[in-house]
């Protein structure tokens, strides 16, 4: 094994460990609706939210990070350059974020000063973390760009695959660099904020994953690399296609021009029709091939990736995207539908059959890589993702009506909404098949530590010929 | 917008693409599979995909250039699978050969 | 795509500034703000009346940029945008406070109970000590603002309110049924 695919493990322990603390504080985040006396002053919503949307983002990028460091050095031929130091960088980063989450958890917030957005919390959304933290995360992704540049430079050799990936990277980083202002006009904030946002759910991550699922569709099915190759070049193009100006329907009301309701609406509601390809291909892929593989957990987590993505994003997306629809829809618990399902769709699942894809090449048993736990996992999650999103939707449309398009979303209004009993049921059933996520998970785990390890049976005693 | 027209078309407009992600993916197995009846169901999905464009052009209190985009885009719809299939189908042939 | 984006980037950052077409400048918070219906538009849009001194006094632009500045930062400190919304971005525990500036509790609740003699001053003392005037179940956790600093957001929230958002919320402070 590459010492840089020997990193891949440990970027994948420390995702999925991080994915278990996204779990645990999304379960308590869930929990001040329900009992909203909950550790009231002590340790309130906005602190557990915190902690649930940013090991959100940093187990994503861990996940996606280690998937590169794993398929660089097969796609070229030879160690990562400059691996040493990305070895170093990851315990960095992992004690970064461990500090930052004890500061969060602990000191929660500061003083309104320069220090308090240097060293404890800059209260933006998904970028909260202290300047000194995201410096720190500017450092790793640089030296990860580095990393994929100067090992292709050193191999004289560069994929179609690999070009795509390299010319992504370099807008993914810069476009972090949002992660350090604070600005006052609020309008001039958000609208780099959702360049930041947008920019990386939308269009970079998308073609990143896009990148790692061609590799993985070379490991796990044998497809030729022509094939992905030429299916990346189109899906990326229809991508950023539709996402770049499809930027525009987070500029429908945060005081800028009213041309965005009709770009961004229209962009926007172009970007499902890519998502519908996808499914096509998933759906190609998996009938050509029988529904036979080798690595079962990693095909259906493909196609609940190819599905997820298209109903999370797609569906959901096109139903409240139209300005007109969204005009009632924005800012209420549709729009947490919508993201959850849609970053578990193009994201998590991904991940995770990256991750089953890996494991098989290293475990000692990899013609066995099934197991009953797998399933548990799969469904679990699934289901426990998909009974969290049509509460969070009935809770959405419940406040869309009451709060918004008949209540003039006033404070009054709001509380109206959020006493209907409808969005109450929809929180408690939110938090129930939150739970039924969270043993998902824990079965997740337990497969991902146990599955394709060989089990040694002794050998039946021998009798003696009669 | 009335809360009840607001909440008919939000539920048209996802019905309508996941009525297109049904016909999709059924057309592609059925095709793979050359299922006849699959393929047949994935038609009926895409008539059912028309027939919420009709609803929502006809309905809803979108603006008429909203309403022409979606009828458009229901008519675009309906070429994606083959379309797909016959790209991979040409990708995959041209890769053996 | 990104050379059109890049035009329109400009234009918008341009009608966004503060004093642009569709942020007013900060001392706006010297005026009186509303919101009301644009029949060419048809969408509500803010209305910048009459003089109206905030806090009893009237502040010079640089002033209220200061105070501006002061009130992001606060907004930013305490991560207000991680239970609320503005503009309806961020997170959905509190209200939306893209016109809280505007809410009618604030003079119907807030200032007999805080027995404060201006909207203002209400805000002031509520955002001080949210956990001695909570109005629902769901409350607003301490967050140690000071008195400058409560100002500031308060402030902050007056200006934000005379903001065009392309009439988002809708009919704000009306309620409106269906027959």
């Amino acid at each position: 094994m590459y010492r840089s695919q020997k990193l891949a493990l440990r970027y994948f322990v420390a995702a999925i460990t991080l994915f278990g603390v996204m779990t645990a504080a999304g379960l308590l985040s869930a929990l001040y609706y329900i009992d909203s006396s909950l550790l009231y002053n002590v340790f309130d919503f906005q602190m557990a939210k915190i902690l649930h949307i940013d090991t959100l983002v940093i187990w994503l990028l861990m996940g996606f990070i280690g998937a590169v460091y794993w398929f660089l050095p097969k796609e070229l031929g030879r160690e990562v350059v400059g691996i040493w130091i990305a070895e170093v960088l990851f315990y960095v980063f992992c004690a970064a974020v461990v500090i930052v989450a004890v500061v969060f958890i602990v000191v929660q917030y500061g003083g309104s000063n320069e220090f308090s957005m240097w060293f404890i919390n800059q209260g933006r959304k998904y970028v909260e973390a202290p300047r000194w933290a995201a410096v720190g995360v500017v450092v790793v992704v640089l030296a990860f760009v580095f990393n994929v540049t100067a090992t292709a430079w050193r191999a004289r050799k560069m994929t179609g695959l690999l070009g795509v990936l390299i010319l992504d990277l370099v807008p993914l980083a810069v476009l972090y660099l949002d992660a350090f202002p604070k600005i006052t006009n609020m309008s001039h904030d958000l609208y780099w904020w959702w360049w930041l946002v947008h920019m990386w759910v939308e269009a970079t991550w998308e073609v990143l994953i896009g990148c790692l699922m061609a590799w993985s569709l070379m490991e796990l099915m044998g497809t030729s690399r022509r094939i992905v190759e030429t299916w990346l070049y189109i899906e990326v193009m229809l991508v950023l296609g539709t996402g770049i100006l499809g930027l525009g329907h987070h500029y429908f009301w945060i005081g800028t021009p009213q041309y965005w309701l009709s770009i961004g609406g229209f962009f926007s509601a172009l970007e499902p029709l890519p998502l519908l390809g996808m499914v096509v291909h998933a759906v190609y892929d998996a009938g050509a091939n029988h529904m036979k593989t080798t690595n079962r957990p990693a095909f259906y987590w493909v196609l609940a990736e190819a599905f997820g993505n298209f109903i999370g994003a797609g569906v959901f997306g096109f139903m409240m995207t139209l300005p007109q629809i969204n005009l009632y829809s924005h800012g209420t618990q549709w729009t947490v539908s919508h993201g959850h399902f849609a970053f578990w769709g193009a994201y998590g699942c991904g991940v995770i059959a990256i991750m089953y894809l890996i494991l098989q090449r290293t475990r000692n048993a990899p013609e066995h890589f099934d197991s009953r736990a797998w399933k548990w996992g799969f469904g679990l999650l699934n289901l426990g993702l998909v009974g969290m999103v049509g509460g969070l939707l009935i809770a959405g449309i419940t406040q869309a009506i009451y709060e918004r398009a008949e209540g003039g979303s006033t404070l009054q209004a709001f509380v109206v909404a959020s006493e209907h009993p409808w969005f109450r049921s929809a929180m408690y059933a939110r938090f129930i098949f939150g739970l039924v996520f969270a043993l998902g998970y824990l079965a997740l785990v337990y497969d991902l530590l146990t599955i394709g390890r060989r089990v040694t049976v002794a050998a039946p005693a021998q009798t003696a010929p009669a | 917008m009335t809360s009840a027209s607001l909440f008919a078309t939000s539920v048209a407009l996802g019905l309508l693409v996941l009525s297109g992600g049904a016909y999709g993916v059924l057309y592609t197995l059925g095709v793979a599979r050359s299922n006849p009846l699959l393929i047949r169901t994935s038609y009926a999905c895409y008539a059912g995909q028309l027939l919420l464009v009709l609803a929502v052009c006809w309905g809803s209190p979108l603006a008429s250039l909203w309403k022409l985009f979606i009828a458009v885009s229901g008519v675009a719809y309906g070429f994606i699978p083959p379309a797909t299939w016959r790209l991979l189908e040409t990708l995959h042939h041209n890769q053996a050969q | 795509m990104l050379v059109v984006l890049a035009f329109l980037t400009i234009d918008s950052l341009d009608a966004s500034r503060a004093g642009g077409r569709h942020v007013p400048n900060y001392d706006v918070i010297n005026h009186h703000i509303g919101y009301t219906y644009d029949w060419s538009r048809r969408l509500e849009v803010p209305v910048i009346g009459p003089t109206e001194p905030l806090f009893g006094k009237t502040y010079t632009l640089q002033e209220a940029t200061d105070l501006m500045s002061l009130g992001k930062l606060v907004i930013q400190s305490r991560a207000c945008m991680d239970c609320h919304t503005f503009f309806g971005n961020g997170a959905y525990y509190g209200p939306d406070l893209t016109k809280a500036w505007l809410d009618p509790a604030w003079n119907q609740i807030w200032m007999p109970m805080t027995g404060s003699k201006t909207r203002a001053e209400a805000m002031v003392e509520f955002l001080m000590h949210p956990d001695q005037y909570p109005t629902w179940t769901r409350r607003m956790p301490n967050l140690h603002l000071t008195h400058p600093e409560a100002e500031a957001v308060v402030a902050y929230l007056k200006w934000m309110s005379a903001i065009d958002t392309n009439g988002f919320p809708a009919h704000f402070g009306r309620i409106e049924t269906q027959n």
